[in-house]
């Protein structure tokens, strides 16, 4: 007999096998379980189409769904049959352009501006009073508002977007920079830090974590914004081939263009959360 | 006769306006000599941390005076290092980069800097710990960190904010050992808060007792315990009889309270 608690390699590798193979299944069965619902869904709603329990032209069955995307995404371009044939990619980039111009300027803003709000109380008393009477009026509301100002134009789009990223971007960035820690602050003053200083490597680090939850929330807001807004104030982008396929009835290019929306939300979430690991790193300690 | 490193007069520190008006500290006069350890023993409340505050340039005094070799206090700076009882180190920088920020603020080359803090590091014992984030470290390691970040800014004087009060007994003997080592090591004028009788004797030349409410200087105790000192003489007869003078000050304040 070997030493208590110790294993040989091979009853080492004789415990762990059927282990290993609990685990893979377990993994196997949960996964199973996610899909399910989804699934089943997708199951029901194709059997009603083909039952012909729903007219096609009102839902068109996931199959057909899909052929309208193919051609959607892959068809010639610039046929007169198909107006939407071949243009996805054009669509999906003019989007995802304009949500990349107005984010960007809400982050520009937002986040200096946040800091400025949650740091000194000149600025929160100048700044934040206007910014919260501002707040609930809808970024909706302000539709006919951006296309008087700004006309049937990209910039209408763009200035929506960046409004209703705004927002959630100026408020958690505040927020974060209010909550620094009273005795990191002191400690820094005490090792001899600026106000500059203070601000670029105290607040700032410190309310990354608050700045990076406005930030997730702005991009979800901004993507509502590209589509209300091209919809309404410009010619072309998701948003618009959405409301256009519905008035010419073509709803398997609406719902194509429905989950193609949620892609690119969710895709570009995923980059937000990416760079948040990387930047965030100290504070993920605990799930390495 | 030695420079005053810190010199406080007429200090009174109040919160507050009218009846609700808190007095923190009234009528304290306190020299410190340059090199000498000092700790300010005394209850929760009795105005200990604020009078290190003062010192550090994190509040102003209502009326009297504070100076550090002879400069009026006005804004914190690097001259008065601070030691925080919670260590408050930047959860985002890791060790190295938490004890070399007070360089960084100033400008220093790497190559003016590298070589001491390697050294105060080793003298902390947090070698091969360079590169650890605070939230992987215990609480005592966390203030050999705060330790060696205040070593490095080559300060005038170390003020300590009770920095062990948070740790259990034996890692506290552990800091307090070490702390006597530094302090073998490099001399520096020091004001060190604590409640803990057996902490102040160890650690220092003279032991303030504070009584509070106002929080006044009560008693001023000279500890002639020869050094280099070790936390052995927690045991020795010496070392019962100052603890039982300070008790029974501190006995007759809560009488006289």
């Amino acid at each position: 007999m070997k030493a208590a608690g110790r294993l040989t390699t091979q009853q080492r590798s004789a415990v762990s096998a059927p282990r290993v193979v609990a685990v893979r299944w377990g993994r196997l069965i949960r996964t199973c379980q996610t899909l399910l619902l989804p699934i089943v869904i997708l199951a029901l709603w194709e059997l009603s189409g083909r039952l012909n329990l729903i007219p096609a032209g009102l839902l068109p069955p996931p199959s057909r769904v899909a052929v309208g995307w193919w051609a959607w995404a892959f068809g010639p371009a610039g046929l007169g049959l198909n107006p939407y044939s071949g243009t996805w990619a054009g669509n999906v980039a003019f989007s995802g352009l304009r949500v990349f111009e107005g984010f960007g300027v809400a982050i520009l803003v937002g986040v200096p501006l946040g800091i400025l709000i949650g740091w000194s109380r000149l600025a929160a008393r100048l700044v934040d009073p206007t910014v919260q009477a501002l707040r609930p009026v809808p970024i909706t509301a302000w539709l006919p508002f951006s296309i008087a100002i700004f006309g049937i134009r990209d910039i209408g789009s763009i200035f929506l977007i960046a409004l209703g990223a705004f927002y959630p971007i100026v408020i958690n960035s505040a927020h974060g920079a209010r909550d620094v820690g009273r005795n990191l602050i002191r400690a820094a003053e005490m090792m001899g830090a600026s106000p500059l200083q203070l601000l670029w490597r105290v607040a700032f680090p410190a309310a990354l974590p608050a700045i990076f939850t406005g930030l997730r929330i702005g991009l979800g807001i901004a993507w509502t914004a590209v589509i209300v807004s091209e919809m309404v104030a410009v010619k072309s982008g998701l948003g618009y081939v959405l409301w256009d396929a519905y008035y010419v009835g073509r709803m398997d290019v609406v719902i194509a263009d429905m989950v193609s929306i949620g892609l690119a939300g969710f895709l570009s979430d995923l980059v937000i959360v990416l760079i948040e690991r990387r930047a965030l790193g100290w504070k993920h300690l605990h799930r390495r | 006769m030695p420079e005053n490193a810190i010199l406080l007069r007429d200090i009174q520190k109040r919160y507050g306006e009218g009846a609700g008006a808190v007095n923190a500290l009234d009528g304290i006069d306190l020299a410190i000599a340059e090199g000498e350890f000092v700790a300010m023993l005394g209850p929760s409340g009795c105005g200990k941390s604020t009078l290190m505050n003062l010192v550090a340039g994190f509040e102003a005094p209502t009326a009297g005076r504070v100076s550090v070799f002879g400069q009026p206090v006005g804004k914190p700076g690097p001259e008065r290092a601070v030691v925080f009882q919670e260590a408050a180190l930047f959860p985002w920088l890791t060790v190295w980069d938490n004890i070399v920020f007070s360089a960084k603020l100033a400008g220093t080359p790497k190559a003016a800097y590298g070589e001491r803090a390697r050294e105060f590091i080793a003298a902390v014992g947090l070698g091969g710990f360079e590169q650890h984030l605070p939230d992987q470290l215990s609480g005592g390691m966390k203030q050999r960190v705060g330790i060696a970040r205040a070593l490095l800014m080559d300060p005038q004087v170390l003020l300590m904010d009770e920095p062990f009060g948070a740790l259990d007994a034996q890692t506290r003997l552990q800091m307090q050992a070490l702390l006597l080592s530094i302090w073998d090591r490099y001399r520096k004028t020091v004001v060190f808060i604590t409640h803990d009788i057996d902490e102040a004797i160890l650690l220092a030349d003279t032991v303030y007792v504070m009584s509070a409410r106002p929080g006044r200087i009560r008693t001023r105790l000279p500890i002639d315990l020869p050094r280099p000192r070790s936390v052995d003489l927690v045991t020795d007869q010496s070392f019962n009889a100052l603890r039982r003078r300070i008790f029974e000050e501190i006995r007759g304040d809560a009488a006289h309270a």
